[in-house]
C-alpha cells in the first residue's frame, strides 16, 4: 500500500491552555499561555488569539516575561530549550539550548542574565527526582546559543511549578515538596528546612501544594492538601520560625498569589471560588464564587489590575479588580474522557461532545473556538472531589438537527444507577432546544449505544437505544391519545431482545428500512416497520465492536468489526459474508456524505487509517501512523465549500473532512496539498500603519503640533533658513521603526545617531542651492588657479582665513573647507550694525 | 397559515407605509436614518453594526452573542455613517518555520480590520482582533464621510464625502495618497471592482474611474435621488461587454443594472429589479461567466428580504420581480412584523444568514429558505431569543428551554414500555414470569384493614364515582380490602362501566393489588370476547404492576430510610411533610394520596 504524500495530518486545535500558568503583559493587553507545542498570545479584551509563537518541538512547560525587557518573553519546553520571543510581532529572537527536559522556569529582576529552571537530576535521568538549576545565559549575538554554565541551586524539588518561588528581592528561594518546606538564601548560601507532621488528629493532610512569597515582606504563604494556608515568618532561623494558619478551603489549595504591592493574597482550589485575603487582616476575605470549574492557576498582571484564573475545564477567566469577570477564553473542554461520540450538529455545523459536567459543548471546527455549552442536566454542580453527579454519557442528533437525544447517568455506590433519557426538539421560533420528553430509567442498566433513524423521507422519527440489561428499545414520536392540547411526545414502540444476550451497538440503514443490532457475536437485522427479526449474521469468535451500513451504491453492505481483529463485510442481499480482513480496528466510521468508510487500526502503539469503499477491495487512501496511541473518537464533518479534487487518493476529502481525537485529546484533521496551497496563496498580509492611533492626548497635542508645523511652513517660505526637527531625519526614523532585535549594537548606533543630528542642519532645497554656490565658487577657484598658476590653493586659503586658522587649516578636510567657505559668504552686515551701535 | 400571516403582515406594512410617508413629509430633504450594518467577508463570522447610540457592536454569528462593543470618542457628534470590513487577515508566519508533520497550518482567515466613516469627516480603522482602534485617518475631508471602500488587494482605502471629494488613503503610512473632486454634489456611494482597477462613484451622476490614472472612464445618468448602493455584479473585464454593476437610490423601489459596453452606448440601465421599498442592505454573489447567474439578496427599508437570481446577458425590458420574498413576524396572536436588518447569501442558494430585530440587539440565524414558494413568512419569538443571547455573553453556557409542557415518562406510565399488542409471543412470555411475582406480592400484602363501609357491595357507588369522576368516592371504593365485597362489586358492575373503571385504575396511582387480581380473574373470564381493546388497556395496567413490582424493593428500602430519619427528627410536622414528600415523589399524584403510612 502506498502512502499518499500530498495529504497531511495537521493539528486542528483543541489543545490545552490551562497546562501552565499564563502570563499577562505589562500593559495588560495580552495574555500568553503555553498550549501544546506553542505559546498562544491572546488579547485580554477580545478573547481572540492574536498569534502563536511556534518553534518548540515538544510540550511547552513554562512562559515567563523577561525581567529586564517587558516586551520579550521566555518559554521553556520539554525539548530542552529556552526560547526568547518578541511577542508583539511573534518573532523568535534567541534559542538557548540546555540539553535537558525543562519542567518550569523562574527569573528575578535582581538576578540579571540568569534564569532558574527545573530539570531532572542530571546524574540519573530515569529517576523521578528533580533539581533547580541556575543557568547563566551567554551574551552572544547568535540566534542559537548553547548555555553551558549550569549550577545546581536546590536538589530534590517538586516538578510542579507552583511549588517553587523566588522571594523578596531575589534573596531566597522557597521550595516545597511533600511535607517539607526548604528556603535557600543566596547570600548565605544556606538553606533552612521546615517539616510538618503527616497529619493531625483531626485527619488533616499537611502536604504542601503551592508556595508564594510576599513581594515586600519576609513572608512565605503555603497551601496545603487539606485546604489550609500557612503564612511563615522568621524563617531565617532554624528554630524560632513562626507560622499562622488560615482556613477557608475545604480541599486542596491549588494556587496562591500575592498582589504586586503585597496587600492581598489570592487563593483558589477545587471549590472554584477565588478568595482574596487582606494581608495582615486575614479575617477580612472577599470571594468571587461560581467561576465554573476548579481553579488550577492564578495570575496577576504586573500592575495588579487584572487577575486571571486557569480552570480545569480548559478555560482562562479574566477578572477585573477582583469583582467582574470581563472575558473568558475557553478551549475545547476536556473532562477525564470523552463519553459521548463526536457528532456534528446539522444546523450549526459545530462539533458536539460532552463538555463541562452535565453539559454538551458545541465547538466550531472552522474557527477552533468553543461556541457554547448546552446545559443538559440543569442541576447545580457541586464542586467537590469524589462526588458522583449526573453526567451526559450519550447524545445523538437526527439527520435534520431537529431532535437531540441525550442520556445522563449517575452511578452511586455500585448497584444504584440513575438514568435519564431526554429528547430535545429544536424550536425555530425561539432558536433553542426545548425539552420534549424525559424518560426516567429508560433501561435498567447502562445504555451502550443510541442512534436515530436517518431516513430523510420517513414519516415517523425513531430512536433506538441498546442497554446492558439485554434489551434494545425503539422510541417513537407519537401524538398522545388522551389529551389534545399537548403536542407529540416520545414513547416506547418496541422492546427487543435476543437470547438474553447484551446488545453492544446499533445502526440504521441509510433509508431507515433496516436496523442492525449486535448482540455479542451475533448481528441481528430487524425491520423497523413491523419489528420482525429478518436475519442474523455472525462471524465468531469475538464480539462485535462497531457496525456500519454502507451508503448510496454500497447500501447492500453491512460492515462490522469484531474483538478478534476482524473487519467483516456482509452482503445483505445474499445474507452472506462478502469479504473479511484481519485488522485490529479501534473505530469504524461511515462518511454520511459519500459511500466511503474510515477504519482506524491500532498497530504497535500507533494508529493507521484506511479509507475504503465497501464494494472495492483496494483502499482509497491509507496513512500509516497518523498518531500514537489508540483513536477512539472521530467524525466526518461537512465542508462549507466543496473541493474539486480528481485524484483518487484525495477524492474522499472532497465533500467532508475527517477529524479525530488523539489519546492526548488533540483534535487532528487531514488536509490536502492543493487545499493548503490555495489557502496559502489567498493569504496576504495587510500591512497597515498603526502609529497614528488617536488618543485624547493626541487630540490636544497633535493639533498644536500641526499648527506649529503650518506656522513653520509659512515661516520657511518667508525666510530661507529652516531647521527641520531631528525626528524628520531618515536615520532616526529607521532607528525608531526597526524592531529592536535586528538593530546593531548600541555603540555603533550612538555615533550614527549623533552624526544624524549633526548633518540634519540643512534641508534639501538649501543643500542644492549650496551645491550650486559651491560649484560656482569652485569654478571661481579654478579660474583663479588658472590665473595664478605658480601658487597652490592652500596658502591662499590660509591667508584668506587669517592667522588664527593657519595651523588648523593644514588638516582641513575638503568638507570642512567647503563649510568654511560657506560661512565666509554669509552676510555679516548684522555684525557691522552691532559694531556701529 | 403562511398565507394568512402574510396578509396580516401586509396590513401592518400598509400602516407602516403611511406612517413613514408622513415622517418623510416631516423631515423632507434630510437623509433618512440608515444605520450601517455589515457582515464580515468570507465566512460571515461577525456582524458589525452601528446602532442609534453611536456605539459600534460586533456580534458573533456562530454563537449569536455580542462579541465586542466599541465606543468611538465623540461618538455622538461624529456618528459613524458607514462601515466596511477589510480583507481577511491571515495569521502572520514566523520567519524560520519548518513544516513539520502534524503542525497546524495557518489556514484560519480572520476578519480583522474595520473602516468606519464618520459624520465629522474622519475615517477610523478598528481592529477586531485587538478590540481597539488601530488608527485614524483624518485631515482629508471637510464634510461627513458617506462611504468607505477597501481595495481588494493593496492596502488602500477609498472614502467619499459630502465635500464632493474622493480620497485614496495609503494605509501603510496612514496618509492620504490622492484626493480628487468627483462630482458637483456629495459623493454618496463608492464601489471598487474585483480586480481593483476601476472605481464607481455616485454623486449626481454615476462615474466610473480608472484607478491608475484617476480619470473618468464612463458616466451613467439615471437616478434622481441620492444613490445609496453601488455593486459590481460581474467580475469580467470592462472591454468584454460583460461588466455589469447595479445601483439603488433613496426612495427608489428599483435596483438598476448597468452594462459597461465597449462601444460606450450605455446611457440607460439594462435591467431593473423591483423592490417593495428602498434597498437597505444588499448581498450579491457575482457571476464569473455568462452561464452563471447573479444571486442577489436585498433587504428593504420595510424589513422585507427579496431574493433574485438572474442571468446577466444584455437588456431586459420588463422589471424583474423577486424569486422569493421573506418576511418575519412574531408569535403573538396579532402578528407584528419583525424587521430584517441584513441578509448574507450562503454557498447554497437556499441558505441565508439573517439578522433581524432591532439594531441594539439583533438576532442572527442561518435559515434554509424554500425558494419554491414566492412568499415565505417566518415566525420567531424575539424576546426569548434576546434573553438567551445576552446571558451567554460571558458565561458561555446556553440553557435550553424546559417548560412544564414537556412530558415525563416514569416506569409504569403508558409509553415507557412497548404497548402490549394482542397475543404476541414475547409479551406472553414475559406476562407469565411476572404473574408469579405478582402472586407473591399479593400474598405479602394480605388484607388486614377493616372495611369502613358496611354495605356488601359498592357497585352503585363505583359507577357514580366513575361518572362524576369524584376522587373521594373512588378512593373510598378502592380502599376496600375485603375480598368478598370486591368480588360482589365487580360481579354487579354494569358492562359499560368496565372500561372507564380500567382506565381509572390505571390512572389512579396507588394500586391495590388485591383488587387488580380480582379484576383479572373475573373480567378476563367475562368480557374478553366482547371487548377486544381490553387487552391493550390491561397491558398498560400490567406494565404498571410490573414496574411497581420492580420498584417495590427500592421503595421499601427508602421507606426504611425515611422511617429512620423520622424517628431521628421526631417532630410531627416533619413527619407529615416527609409522608407527603414520599407520596408525591413516587406516586406523582399528591391529590389522590390518602394512603396512611
Amino acid at each position: 500500500m502506498v502512502e499518499h504524500g500530498d495529504i497531511r495530518v495537521v493539528h486542528r486545535g483543541g489543545s490545552k491552555i490551562n497546562f501552565r500558568e499564563p502570563v499577562i503583559t505589562n500593559d495588560s493587553s495580552f495574555l500568553l499561555c503555553a498550549s501544546g507545542e506553542c505559546v498562544k498570545v491572546f488579547s485580554t479584551s477580545t478573547e481572540e488569539c492574536i498569534h502563536d509563537l511556534r518553534g518548540h518541538t515538544d510540550l511547552v512547560t513554562g512562559v515567563l516575561l523577561k525581567p529586564s525587557n517587558h516586551l520579550q518573553v521566555y518559554s521553556c519546553s520539554a525539548d530542552g530549550t529556552v526560547r526568547l520571543w518578541d511577542f508583539t510581532d511573534g518573532i523568535l529572537i534567541k534559542t538557548y539550548v540546555i540539553g535537558y527536559p525543562i519542567y518550569s522556569i523562574y527569573a528575578s529582576p535582581d538576578h540579571e542574565g540568569i534564569i532558574f529552571i527545573v530539570t531532572p537530576m542530571l546524574s540519573d535521568k530515569r529517576s523521578e527526582l528533580f533539581q533547580l538549576v541556575a543557568v547563566h545565559l551567554p551574551q552572544s549575538g547568535d540566534q542559537l546559543v548553547e548555555a553551558r554554565e549550569l549550577s545546581a541551586v536546590l536538589s530534590d524539588v517538586s516538578s510542579n511549578p507552583a511549588a517553587i518561588t523566588i522571594g523578596r528581592g531575589g534573596e531566597y528561594f522557597a521550595s516545597a515538596k511533600g511535607l517539607q518546606l526548604e528556603v535557600y538564601f543566596f547570600r548565605k548560601q544556606k538553606s533552612y528546612r521546615f517539616s510538618l507532621k503527616e497529619g493531625n488528629k483531626k485527619g488533616g493532610r499537611n502536604t504542601f501544594t503551592c508556595v508564594a512569597c510576599h513581594p515586600k515582606d519576609d513572608c512565605i504563604a503555603t497551601g496545603h492538601e487539606d485546604g489550609k494556608i500557612r503564612l511563615w515568618r522568621n524563617f531565617n532561623h532554624k528554630k524560632e520560625y513562626t507560622y499562622t494558619t488560615l482556613h477557608w478551603h475545604h480541599s486542596a489549595v491549588s494556587s496562591l498569589r500575592f498582589t504586586p504591592e503585597g496587600t492581598n493574597l489570592l487563593s483558589g482550589g477545587v471549590e472554584s471560588v477565588l478568595v482574596q485575603w487582606r494581608y495582615n487582616q486575614e479575617s477580612q476575605r472577599d470571594f468571587l464564587p461560581r467561576l465554573g470549574a476548579a481553579i488550577t492557576h492564578i495570575t496577576i498582571s504586573p500592575d495588579g489590575a487584572l487577575f486571571c484564573t486557569s480552570h480545569s475545564d480548559n478555560k482562562i477567566t479574566i477578572i477585573q479588580s477582583c469583582v467582574k469577570v470581563s472575558a473568558v477564553i475557553q478551549g475545547l473542554v476536556k473532562g477525564e474522557s470523552v463519553r459521548t461520540d463526536l457528532m456534528v450538529d446539522p444546523r450549526s455545523k459545530a462539533m458536539v461532545l460532552n463538555g463541562k459536567p452535565g453539559h454538551l459543548q458545541f465547538y466550531s471546527l472552522q474557527r477552533d473556538k468553543l461556541l457554547y455549552n448546552l446545559d443538559i442536566v440543569q442541576q447545580e454542580y457541586i464542586h467537590e472531589s469524589g462526588l458522583q453527579q449526573f453526567e451526559v454519557v450519550k447524545a445523538a442528533f437526527d439527520a435534520s438537527g431537529n431532535w437531540l437525544a441525550t442520556v445522563e447517568e449517575r452511578k452511586q455506590k455500585a448497584a444504584e444507577l440513575e438514568l435519564n433519557l431526554k429528547l430535545w426538539e429544536f424550536d425555530e421560533q425561539t432558536q433553542s432546544f426545548v425539552l420534549n420528553t424525559t424518560i426516567s430509567a429508560p433501561h435498567e442498566a447502562q445504555i451502550t449505544a443510541m442512534c436515530f433513524c436517518h431516513a430523510a423521507d420517513s414519516q415517523t422519527t425513531m430512536l433506538v437505544s441498546t442497554s446492558k440489561d439485554g434489551h434494545f428499545k425503539a422510541w417513537q414520536l407519537a401524538t398522545p391519545a388522551r389529551t389534545e392540547d399537548e403536542g407529540p411526545s416520545w414513547s416506547c414502540d418496541f422492546v427487543g431482545a435476543y437470547h438474553g444476550l447484551v446488545p453492544k451497538c446499533c445502526c440504521f440503514s441509510a433509508d431507515g428500512s433496516l436496523l442492525a443490532v449486535s448482540f455479542q457475536e451475533v448481528v441481528t437485522v430487524w425491520s423497523p416497520s413491523s419489528w420482525e427479526l429478518l436475519t442474523t449474521l455472525s462471524q465468531p469468535p469475538g464480539a462485535i465492536r462497531d457496525l456500519c451500513f454502507g451508503r448510496l451504491s454500497c447500501s447492500k453492505y453491512l460492515l462490522g468489526t469484531t474483538a478478534s481483529n476482524l473487519l467483516c463485510c456482509w452482503n445483505l442481499l445474499t445474507c452472506s459474508l462478502e469479504w473479511s480482513t484481519s485488522m485490529d480496528t479501534s473505530l469504524l466510521l461511515a462518511d454520511p456524505f459519500s459511500e466511503n468508510m474510515a477504519a482506524f487500526c491500532c498497530q504497535a502503539g500507533c494508529t493507521d487509517l484506511f479509507v475504503f469503499k465497501p464494494s472495492e477491495p483496494r483502499p482509497l487512501f491509507s496513512h500509516k501512523a497518523v498518531c500514537s496511541g489508540k483513536v477512539t473518537r472521530a467524525v466526518f464533518a461537512p465542508r462549507e465549500d466543496m473541493l474539486e479534487s480528481c485524484e483518487e487518493s484525495s477524492q474522499w476529502l472532497n465533500c467532508s473532512q475527517l477529524y479525530f481525537l488523539t489519546q492526548y485529546m488533540d483534535l487532528m484533521t487531514f488536509i490536502t496539498k492543493a487545499e493548503e496551497d490555495r489557502l496559502m496563496a489567498s493569504s496576504k498580509q495587510l500591512v497597515i500603519d498603526d502609529s497614528v492611533a488617536m488618543t485624547p492626548f493626541y487630540l490636544l497635542l497633535g493639533k498644536h503640533r500641526q499648527q506649529q508645523q503650518e506656522n513653520q511652513d509659512t515661516l520657511s517660505t518667508l525666510s530661507a533658513e529652516r531647521t527641520p526637527l531631528p525626528q524628520g531625519s531618515v536615520a532616526i526614523k529607521e532607528l525608531l521603526q526597526t524592531p529592536a532585535h535586528v538593530l546593531p549594537s548600541t555603540s555603533f548606533l550612538c555615533s550614527m545617531f549623533v552624526q544624524s543630528l549633526l548633518i540634519s542642519v540643512t534641508d534639501s532645497r538649501e543643500e542644492s542651492k549650496h551645491a550650486e554656490e559651491e560649484m560656482e565658487s569652485e569654478k571661481e577657484e579654478e579660474d583663479s588657479e588658472g590665473e595664478m598658476e605658480s601658487s597652490t590653493s592652500r596658502p591662499r586659503e590660509a591667508s584668506l582665513a587669517g592667522h588664527a586658522t593657519e595651523t588648523a587649516a593644514l588638516a582641513l578636510t575638503k568638507a570642512q573647507a567647503r563649510e568654511l567657505r560657506r560661512v565666509k559668504k554669509l552676510d555679516h552686515s548684522w555684525l557691522s550694525g552691532l559694531l556701529d551701535s | 397559515s403562511n398565507d394568512s400571516l402574510i396578509s396580516l403582515l401586509a396590513v401592518h406594512v400598509l400602516h407602516a407605509d403611511a406612517s413613514s410617508a408622513s415622517e418623510m413629509a416631516a423631515d423632507a430633504g434630510s437623509s433618512p436614518l440608515q444605520l450601517p450594518c455589515v457582515f464580515s467577508p468570507k465566512s460571515r463570522q461577525y456582524l458589525a453594526l452601528c446602532a442609534q447610540d453611536g456605539r459600534l457592536r460586533i456580534w458573533n454569528t456562530d454563537s449569536k452573542t455580542l462579541h465586542q462593543e466599541y465606543v468611538p470618542s465623540a461618538h455622538l457628534s461624529a456618528t459613524c455613517t458607514c462601515i466596511a470590513w477589510g480583507p481577511c487577515r491571515t495569521v502572520k508566519e514566523g520567519p524560520q518555520r519548518k513544516k513539520r508533520k502534524s503542525e497546524a497550518v495557518q489556514v484560519e482567515e480572520k476578519p480583522d480590520l474595520l473602516a468606519m466613516g464618520t459624520a465629522a469627516g474622519t475615517v477610523l480603522i478598528y481592529s477586531t482582533a485587538k478590540g481597539a482602534l488601530h488608527c485614524t485617518l483624518d485631515g482629508g475631508h471637510s464634510g461627513g464621510v458617506n462611504c468607505v471602500q477597501w481595495h481588494p488587494e493593496d492596502s488602500l482605502l477609498y472614502s467619499g464625502s459630502d465635500d464632493t471629494n474622493i480620497i485614496e488613503w495609503d494605509l501603510q503610512t496612514g496618509k492620504m495618497r490622492s484626493k480628487w473632486k468627483a462630482d458637483r454634489a456629495a459623493v454618496t456611494s463608492l464601489c471598487v471592482s474585483h480586480d481593483g482597477k476601476l472605481l464607481l462613484s455616485a454623486g449626481q451622476v454615476i462615474k466610473m474611474w480608472d484607478l491608475d490614472t484617476k480619470e473618468v472612464y464612463r458616466k451613467f445618468t439615471g437616478h434622481s435621488t441620492a444613490v445609496t448602493t453601488l455593486r459590481f455584479a460581474t467580475t469580467r473585464p470592462p472591454d468584454s461587454n460583460g461588466l455589469y454593476f447595479l445601483s439603488g437610490a433613496a426612495h427608489d423601489r428599483l435596483l438598476s443594472v448597468w452594462q459597461v459596453r465597449q462601444d460606450g452606448k450605455d446611457k440607460n440601465s439594462v435591467v431593473s429589479f423591483t423592490l417593495t421599498d428602498e434597498p437597505r442592505h444588499i448581498d450579491l454573489v457575482t457571476s464569473n461567466s455568462k452561464e452563471e447567474a447573479v444571486r442577489l439578496s436585498v433587504v428593504c427599508k420595510d424589513g422585507q428580504l427579496h431574493l433574485f437570481e438572474h442571468f446577466l446577458n444584455g437588456p431586459c425590458k420588463k422589471p424583474l420581480s423577486p424569486l422569493c420574498s421573506v418576511q418575519m413576524s412574531d408569535t403573538k396572536d396579532s402578528p407584528v412584523p419583525i424587521p430584517l436588518l441584513a441578509a448574507a447569501l450562503g454557498a447554497d442558494t437556499r441558505n441565508v444568514l439573517l439578522a433581524y430585530g432591532n439594531h441594539l440587539q439583533p438576532v442572527m440565524e442561518r435559515v434554509e429558505i424554500n425558494t419554491a414558494e414566492r412568499h415565505v413568512c417566518l415566525t420567531r419569538d424575539v424576546q426569548t431569543n434576546l434573553s438567551i443571547s445576552m446571558e451567554t455573553a460571558v458565561s458561555k453556557v446556553k440553557t435550553p428551554i424546559v417548560s412544564t409542557k414537556s412530558r415525563v415518562l416514569v416506569p409504569g406510565l403508558p409509553g415507557h414500555q412497548a404497548p402490549v399488542k394482542g397475543m404476541s409471543q414475547g409479551s406472553e412470555k414475559r406476562k407469565k414470569d411476572t404473574d408469579t411475582k405478582e402472586m407473591s406480592i399479593a400474598e405479602r400484602l394480605a388484607p388486614k384493614g377493616t372495611a369502613t363501609l358496611q354495605t356488601d357491595n359498592f357497585a352503585v357507588l363505583l359507577v357514580q364515582g366513575l361518572e362524576s369522576n369524584d376522587a373521594n368516592i373512588l378512593n373510598k371504593v378502592f380502599q376496600t380490602r375485603k375480598e368478598v365485597v370486591i368480588k360482589k362489586t365487580v360481579a354487579r358492575l354494569p358492562l359499560p362501566a368496565v372500561l372507564p373503571l380500567v382506565e381509572e385504575v390505571s390512572a389512579v396511582l396507588f394500586v391495590c393489588f388485591l383488587l387488580l387480581k380480582c379484576f383479572y380473574l373475573q373480567l378476563i373470564q367475562l368480557y374478553i370476547q366482547q371487548l377486544p381493546d381490553l387487552v391493550t388497556q390491561l397491558g398498560v395496567l400490567y406494565h404498571m404492576i410490573e414496574s411497581r413490582v420492580k420498584m417495590f424493593h427500592k421503595l421499601t428500602k427508602l421507606h426504611g430510610k425515611l422511617y429512620l430519619l423520622m424517628t431521628q427528627v421526631g417532630i410531627i410536622v416533619y413527619r407529615k411533610y416527609l409522608q407527603y414528600f414520599f407520596l408525591s415523589v413516587f406516586f406523582n399524584r399528591p391529590d389522590s394520596a390518602v394512603l396512611e403510612v
